[in-house]
């Protein structure tokens, strides 16, 4: 990797205060993404501001404001303390599937919350620098768009980028209409919600997100919900673990009287962020919630898909998947 | 001394074990040789051309860097060494992606990664030959006279003339070897000669390969390689890594180590070929075989040639009039394909062995029986009787452990939930031999205690060498197993034949056991007295009062054992459950049934058996390395994109070993298992996805997007 300045911050202002005073630095959580990256040359910032050991890793119930009875966690915290904690479990089981559903227990004792929705994609032409890759080095092309695209993107491209976004965790949180509270140097707090955190490709795939230069990721919020009872994270991966998704599914229903009174699909693998099915989910409500009824929803989410020459399975086992993470989610048998 | 302290044939945990999960046992680079600079290899970001120019100014002036090595100031070496895919940095020409073009030398590995990227290299770019499916249609009969066409009776009228027939396509991707340890090396100079600590198959091949390479003598060479994590035919031969670390330590005048990165073992130490497999198979309606034709094409590197033998089970497995083994290749600007564990049989067994199935289920046949039905009394290829033929012993015992009976033979009627259950069976086979090998044999007495040194050029792959070799000196000397010491993986001691190729077992023992038995003699001569019952060689030590004895034995391989056909042979058991929404499909159960001679340590021989199932499992669902045939590089370039299986992805694996001795191969009976554990793999799975499914997928690996 390439020489870079390490500065350990001493709290979240001077951390803001020092990215923001330097273009070229990074943050530093848990680097299982950043470090790998800069090792492939792909990263190379010039400076790390370690902001690992700033705390904000608390998972606390929210007390006031539009989010009150929700739960805050914290944008530092580890992913398998997330995964693991009682609130999580209790009341959103769907994050605590989906963060376990990724990577490996090593790497999610390491990684951070803020840190796993910053991962950048895992396009293989993204990884190496003697390829061509808008989103590595705008304006040299897309080297999957006409190259192997298996997993690559069926909603939302251009053609720019076909890139997916990888995370499983989001997926979740997409799903769970989570809000991002970041801050930045001048101490001004502001919430993004989390359709409108992580962005398409269109003419700038080099920007995955719509976080500021020098913003930190204070803390995730999660709204009060009654989804704990009926939702499910279905991936779909070439191994059973240790593989990203193919196509993942982030399910959640909520039912009285055998209707639908609410439905969240979002979906990961298929495009560069998780992408919620809106439509599919209208459908459901007020709805019986029956196989034949989540076909019909199944269909809907998959109907503007645009499949690229290798990639056109994801298609139906978008489908497919859609339907048995609804079911699972709707009677909690697996098998 | 009696059968019952007898230790071959006992479940002796491995000897080396402690060392290895107390980090004790030294690696390659593990070695502790001080004042070691680091080298890092370059790569070629073209596949086809050649280098027009390369600026290595920034990198010799970046920090810590000693040398940068490149076509341009590389020394002249011996192109026909011996390296496998040629020694490197000899010319400007690039003939694969990754191909490496040179070596920064620095202080620290960072600092070398760091420089090798401030190369620039100016290309002349050629359009790459990288297109399989265009290319194959090129495809010539290869010049090793190994892979000419194998005729017998009229193939065609046989398939013209069928009741029954299967003509299909199987294809199987190229996979990389990727052993726990990575090709690495240490080199150090002393004068004009050599040591290299560096993992080797075949201890001697690789000092002889880097001595012929570097315009050495080999007794100037010196290889030290006590453990490897691994090879999987990756570290037979030895490629330019080995070569060029002994340049870089030259040129910079101290001990240099080179590690080769994940990525970089993509290019740089061969891989398994791609094969498009055609077999055709004719039956009667009362299910004999009356033709066999298997036919491969593939591709080598651009001048070089590599074909692994695909056809190589099809000579053997079934008794067939009419047969045909044929072999094309074409050239690809793809680094060279090397051996890669059970080379051609475990490619060439999925093709076979899936076909057989799509028969057996025309002819609405128990695959086992009408598997039984085709077993051949000779090898029907060379005529030659068997040594030993345990095929239809391990079907039987294997469906009865198994619980064969269980399967439905029409495809989707074992449903539970939302899964599809369904059970395949596949056999496999790989030809045994033992190859020439030396051994010293060294007694030493202190007082009572007598002890035992064995000595050879030996390699332990991680498969237990050290131990079984132990258990077969004590045996043979009469000693206890904590009184030997066995000293393997070092070019100072007598050569011996590689761990490769399912030989080493074999070699190892035997030539121990011979030299034992020699010393014993020569201890009884030299005593001079006569014996109503033969001493054990400890006896004797004790008896005549000999404080040091020692000798050597050179082995070859048992006379007669030629006339006949030798081979060590499976049958496989899968049960799989496939999702029937995603198309995920998880082996729950395998069972490999084994006759290999006799078994020295069941316990290394089920590690061995099952390690290969577990690849065998990887390559029938998800192993693949993908080339972007524009460029000609891989889109998987880590262990995150190449997926071996996890430990998730395996459920129970049971290996069951054929009680028997095969006395025609060798003095003691062993067949070998290096290879055999992985082929007929794959296919047992694709079968049991068919039974399951319904779906008969020709093309591996077996991944979701294929069973929706
Ligand atoms: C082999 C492997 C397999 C994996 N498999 C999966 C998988 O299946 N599914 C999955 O979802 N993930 C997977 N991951 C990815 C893993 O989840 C991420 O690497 C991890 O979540 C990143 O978190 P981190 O704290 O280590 O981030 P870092 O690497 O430290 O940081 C990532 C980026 O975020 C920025 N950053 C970090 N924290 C903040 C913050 N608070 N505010 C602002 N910016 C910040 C950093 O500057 C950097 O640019 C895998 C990773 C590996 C290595
Ligand atoms: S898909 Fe996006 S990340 Fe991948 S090569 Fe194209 S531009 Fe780069």
């Amino acid at each position: 990797m390439r020489p870079f300045k390490y500065t350990n911050a001493k709290d979240v202002p001077s951390a803001t205060r020092l990215l923001t005073a330097n273009p070229g630095g990074r943050f530093l959580a848990g680097g299982t993404n950043l470090l790998d990256l800069m090792k492939e040359d792909v990263e190379r910032p010039n400076e790390l501001i370690d902001i690992s050991r700033l705390g904000l890793d608390q998972i606390k119930t929210i007390a006031t404001g539009p989010h009150k009875g929700g739960l805050s966690i914290g944008g530092l915290g580890k992913n398998t303390d997330a995964a693991n904690h009682a609130l999580v479990r209790q009341h959103y089981p769907l994050l605590t599937q989906a963060i376990l559903a990724g990577a490996s227990g090593q790497i999610r004792n390491m990684a951070t919350n803020g840190g796993n929705l910053l991962q950048r994609t895992r396009c293989p032409y993204f990884y190496e620098v003697s390829m061509p890759c808008n989103k590595r080095e705008p304006g040299t092309g897309c080297g999957a768009l006409e190259g192997i695209n298996r997993l690559h993107a069926i909603f939302g491209w251009s053609d720019k980028c076909i890139a997916v976004y990888p995370s499983d965790m989001s997926v979740a949180l997409a799903a769970l209409d989570a809000v991002v509270r970041v801050r930045d140097a001048a101490g001004q707090e502001r919430t993004i919600p989390f359709g409108d955190f992580h962005r398409l490709p269109g003419d700038t795939p080099e920007k995955d997100t719509n976080l500021n230069h020098g913003e930190l990721i204070t803390a995730i919020e999660l709204p009060k919900n009654n989804f704990a009872e009926k939702s499910y994270y279905l991936k779909v991966r070439d191994r059973a673990s240790y593989a990203f998704a193919l196509v993942s599914v982030a399910a959640a229903l909520e039912v009285s009287n055998n209707r639908i009174d609410q439905a969240r699909i979002a979906m990961g693998g298929v495009a560069h962020k998780p992408w919620r099915a809106l439509q599919a989910e209208q459908m459901l409500v007020g709805k019986e919630p029956t196989e034949a009824n989540f076909r019909l929803a199944a269909e809907a989410a998959m109907a503007d898909a645009k499949p690229l020459e290798h990639n056109k399975y994801k298609v139906e086992l978008g489908r497919r998947s859609i339907v048995r993470a609804l079911q699972v989610a709707m009677d909690g048998k697996r098998s | 001394m009696e059968e019952k302290n007898k230790m071959v044939g006992m479940p002796v945990s491995r000897i080396d074990g402690i060392l290895k999960v107390t980090g004790k046992a030294d690696y390659s680079v593990d070695h502790p040789v001080t004042n070691v600079a680091h080298a890092m290899i370059f790569k070629s970001t073209i596949a086809a051309g050649k280098i027009r120019d390369i600026d290595t100014a920034a990198a010799e002036k970046a920090p810590g860097v000693l040398a940068v090595i490149t076509h341009k100031n590389a020394p002249k070496l011996n192109e026909k060494g011996g390296i496998r895919g040629g020694a490197m940095l000899q010319s400007p020409v690039i003939e694969f992606y990754g191909q490496h073009i040179g070596l920064v030398v620095a202080e620290t590995f960072e600092q070398a990664r760091h420089a090798a990227r401030l190369i620039k290299v100016d290309y002349e770019e050629a359009s790459p030959r990288t297109h399989f499916e265009k290319l194959s249609k090129e495809a010539v009969t290869p010049k090793d006279k190994e892979r000419a066409d194998v005729k017998r009776g009229d193939v065609k009228a046989a398939l013209a003339n069928a009741e029954y027939k299967v003509e299909e396509v199987y294809e199987t991707p190229m996979e990389h070897h990727h052993p726990m340890e990575p090709h690495a090396t240490i080199a150090e100079w002393k004068g004009d000669h050599v040591t290299l600590y560096n993992s080797a198959q075949i201890v001697s091949g690789a000092q002889n390969a880097a001595a012929s390479t570097l315009n050495l003598k080999p007794e100037q060479v010196r290889i030290v390689s006590p453990y490897l994590g691994g090879g999987f035919g990756s570290k037979g031969g030895q490629w330019a890594n080995l070569v060029l670390t002994a340049v870089a330590a030259k040129m910079v005048n101290r001990p240099v180590q080179l590690a080769l990165t994940r990525h970089q073992m993509f290019n740089s130490v061969g891989l398994r070929q791609r094969n498009h497999q055609k077999v055709s198979l004719a039956a009667t309606k009362d299910g004999k075989l009356t033709a066999l034709a298997h036919e491969t094409t593939t591709h080598c590197a651009i001048d070089n040639e590599f074909v692994e033998p695909c056809g190589d089970c099809s000579k053997v497995m079934y008794e067939v009039p009419n047969s045909l083994i044929s072999y094309r290749v074409v050239p690809m600007h793809i680094i060279l394909p090397t051996y890669t564990r059970g080379p051609g049989k475990s490619t060439g067994s999925f093709a076979l062995e899936s076909a057989m199935d799509e028969l057996a289920y025309k002819l609405k046949m128990d695959p086992i029986e009408f598997r039984i039905k085709n077993e051949p009394e000779r090898d029907p290829t060379s005529g030659k009787p068997w040594s030993s033929r345990t095929t239809v012993q391990c079907l039987q015992e294997g469906a009865k452990a198994f619980g064969w009976e269980k399967r439905k033979p029409e495809p989707r009627q074992n449903q539970q939930g939302n899964y599809l259950i369904g059970y395949g069976v596949a056999c496999g086979t790989y030809p045994a031999h033992q190859r020439p090998s030396s051994a010293l044999v060294k007694l030493d007495r202190k007082g009572n205690e007598v002890t035992a040194t064995v000595e050879l050029a030996a390699a332990d792959l991680g498969t237990g060498t050290y131990t079984i070799l132990a258990q077969t000196a004590a045996d043979a000397l009469g000693l206890p197993m904590n009184r030997i010491t066995v000293k393997i993986g070092d070019s100072d001691l007598p050569p011996a034949a590689g761990s490769v190729g399912s030989v080493g077992a074999t070699s190892y023992a035997n030539v121990v056991n011979d030299a034992c038995i020699k010393i014993t003699d020569e201890l009884m001569a030299k005593s001079g007295k006569q014996f109503f019952t033969r001493p054990t060689a400890a006896q004797l030590m004790l008896s005549e009062k000999v404080t040091e004895f020692q000798t050597r034995a050179d082995s070859k391989e048992l006379e007669g054992a030629d006339e006949y056909s030798s081979h060590s042979f499976n049958a496989n058991f899968a049960e799989v459950r496939v999702d029937m929404y995603t198309g995920m499909v998880r082996v729950d159960r395998f069972l490999a049934v084994t006759g290999a001679g006799k078994i020295l340590n069941p316990k290394t021989a089920n590690s061995q058996v099952i390690g290969g199932v577990a690849w065998g499992i990887g390559m029938a669902l998800s192993e693949e390395s993908v080339v972007d045939p524009r460029w000609g590089n891989f889109v998987t370039r880590s262990l995150a994109d190449y997926h071996v299986p996890s430990n998730l992805d395996i459920g129970t694996m049971e290996a069951i070993f054929i009680r028997e001795e095969d006395k025609h191969s060798n003095r003691l009976g062993i067949k070998g298992l290096g290879e055999v554990g992985i082929v007929g793999v794959s296919a047992a799975v694709a079968n049991a996805v068919f039974n399951a499914t319904g779906k008969r997928i020709r093309e591996l690996p077996i991944t979701p997007d294929k069973l929706i």
